[in-house]
């Protein structure tokens, strides 16, 4: 039996807007297993970066949980303090990368001011250690002349090197997972190539867990090992990257597997999902995919499907499956 | 053989900077055929939207010719030029900022209608308003709707159906799919696929996105830093590339399969800066074929087999 690392169940989160209550997560279930790579996958207002959000405790002041469970091993996150996840979760335990890596870097500071800060705040190590551990850091993610580089500021590096900075200031804080929200969309494809390289050289001599936040199915299939599938704030499929593209279930997931340019390559044969992403001040009642559904039936708008498991590490949210 | 409705030579646009001269577009020769639909790949900072835009005639060229059905575009005075924009349209890519927030969706399509006299009155600009709403698969109802009371998607169609209004020859497409949800492009490629089919346009899209290009193009070129590297039919670009840097490309591009073995990124480094490219072959830095001409003597584009072009030592 394979340890879970991250356990999130029935989830319920909403924000407060002048036009209502919008429910972005209702609740999502997960489960990552330590060392995996898990994908969370979805299109954009599904709800897949609130989830990572949440986990770190980092929603905007309009966000309330209402309900459910994040276990971290033993700890139940939403349970502790404020206090308590500044001292002992975030960065230690758990750390986040976010999607332009300029913006997370502060542009007045050097490479190593900002990595040592984060190692001063997160990390146990003696002080005399920090400038090892650093270099270390650069150079696991594969960053050119380490030595040299650690003293430029942001400005000085290119996208692809900021992002691997990140990914250094995680590592010298030696977290036990990592989530990842949307690291290479704003990268070009051959820098994007490189940074899942280095993703993927941490995954096997590191044995790091990360919890992969994209839209991006192709990146999926190179990196993750299990996927679970967002629709409309709920969790339509979990399962294993293989059966995402070879045995999905869900409708949605089916045509949204289809709709990926690179699995289908030519235009007649690409699927269109019709209708649009529903908005969340007023979801459609029962499924949430129901509308826009072609095996659809009486149940579908009426009750929401709960999570059934299908076989070992597939579950799926269908009436019909 | 079509005919060449659209051809560059020699064509060069650099920028001033502080820090020197920015050659953003270096000497691009192309051929576009009638009904052709030409893709061109690239990585951000390359050249292709500069590129575009300098055959648009939005930018003035620094040196070389854009020879639009024959006429070089240059030749056009002021007052002609609104009527090479009636025949070259284009599709942005961020259709949130590409439509005015204070004006209608009838307002936005009547605005191209009007403007080069297609149509004056209000009743014949309706009826070709919902006609083209129609091919672009919305109503009526959305004419009295504001940019900010639709999708990203319906956005973007409007956009498209604004290209169209004006019954262009050619229709340029920077990215027209990128801020898009993968589920909504599917709709506007094939919209855009009938419409070309329907109305026997010629398109021009270009894009770092080679997944989309694949789909929608018969003709493929690759950019780099300012150069087209490698140009010819879809389908021997992509199963035999031969300019180093498209090899390189294709094989970074993430494949959907998971049955794929994974295989290690030949493309290494970055690409240098258009300020001071390097001499020769301006790949030459990153190429795992390099050689010492490479270093010194920049390859021509040279004629292949088969309408295939590639700007390489090798070959």
């Amino acid at each position: 039996m394979e340890e879970i690392i991250l356990k999130i169940e029935d989830l319920k989160v909403a924000f407060d807007t002048e036009e209502g209550d919008v429910e972005a997560l209702d609740g999502v279930e997960l489960e990552v297993k330590k060392g995996t790579f898990h994908g969370l996958i979805g299109e954009t207002g599904c709800g897949k970066s609130v989830t990572g959000k949440t986990v770190l405790r980092l929603l905007d002041n309009n966000a309330r949980i209402k309900g459910g469970r994040i276990h971290y091993g033993n700890i139940d996150l939403l349970k502790l303090t404020e206090k308590q996840m500044e001292k002992q979760i975030r960065g230690n335990e758990i750390a986040m990368i976010f999607q332009d890596p300029g913006s997370s870097l502060n542009p007045l500071f050097t490479i190593k001011y900002q990595i040592e800060e984060a190692v001063s705040m997160y990390s146990n190590l003696p002080r005399n250690k920090w400038n090892q551990a650093i270099l270390e850091a650069l150079q696991r993610v594969k960053l050119p002349d380490a030595a040299n580089l650690m003293h430029r500021y942001p400005h000085q590096l290119s996208g692809g090197m900021k992002q691997r900075v990140m990914i250094a200031m995680m590592l010298a804080c030696q977290p036990q997972l990592l989530i990842a929200d949307e690291p290479t969309t704003a990268l070009d494809v051959s820098i994007q190539a490189q940074f899942i390289k280095v993703l993927r050289d941490l995954k096997e001599n590191l044995n790091l867990t990360v919890l992969y936040i994209t839209h991006d199915l192709a990146v999926i299939s190179e990196l993750c090992d299990y996927v679970s599938v967002m629709y409309a704030g709920r969790i339509a499929e979990n399962l294993t990257t293989r059966d995402l593209f070879k045995n999905p279930q869900h409708p949605y997931t089916d045509k949204l597997v289809h709709s990926v340019l690179g699995v289908t390559t030519t235009l007649e044969a690409l699927e269109e999902i019709p209708g649009s992403v529903p908005r969340l001040i007023n979801p459609p009642a029962g499924c949430r995919f129901h509308p826009r559904c072609q095996e659809a039936i009486a149940i579908c708008s009426k009750e929401a499907p709960p999570l059934q498991e299908l076989a070992p590490n597939h579950t799926v949210a269908c009436h019909r499956r | 053989m079509t005919d060449i409705l659209l051809e560059t030579q020699g064509l060069k646009k650099y920028f001033n900077s502080p820090a020197g001269e920015v050659k953003a577009v270096d000497g691009v020769d192309l051929i576009i055929r009638q009904g052709q639909s030409f893709g061109l790949v690239g990585e951000s900072g390359c050249g292709k939207s500069t590129l575009i835009r300098t055959i648009l005639r939005l930018l003035e060229p620094t040196e070389g010719k854009v020879f639009f059905k024959g006429r070089d575009i240059n030749s056009y005075r002021k007052n002609e030029l609104l009527k090479l924009r009636k025949e070259m349209a284009m599709v942005f890519q961020d259709p949130h900022l590409s439509l005015n927030p204070r004006m209608t969706v009838f307002d936005t399509i009547s605005r191209p209608l009007k403007i080069h006299g297609l149509a004056r009155k209000k009743q014949e600009l309706l009826v070709q308003i919902v006609e083209l709403l129609h091919t672009m698969g919305m109503q009526a109802e959305h004419m009295v709707r504001f940019p900010h009371e639709l999708s990203g998607g319906q956005k973007q169609r409007i956009g498209v159906a604004r290209a169209l209004a004006v019954e262009p020859d050619i229709i340029f497409l920077d990215e027209p799919t990128s801020a898009l949800d993968v589920s909504v492009q599917t709709k506007i490629l094939k919209l855009l696929e009938k419409a070309r089919q329907e109305r026997n346009l010629t398109f021009f899209f270009i894009s770092h996105d080679i997944n989309m290009i694949r789909v929608v193009a018969d003709v493929m070129g690759v950019m780099y830093l300012g150069k087209i590297v490698e140009i010819g039919p879809k389908e021997l670009l992509l199963s035999d590339p031969l300019h180093p840097y498209t090899q390189g490309l294709f094989q970074a591009v993430p494949e959907p399969d998971p049955d794929k073995i994974i295989q290690e990124v030949q493309l290494e480094g970055e690409v240098p800066s258009p300020i001071n490219p390097p001499p020769g072959c301006n790949f030459n830095p990153r190429c795992p074929f390099v050689w010492d001409l490479c270093k010194e003597v920049e390859p021509m584009l040279k004629e292949l087999e088969d309408e295939r072009r590639v700007a390489c030592h090798k070959y």
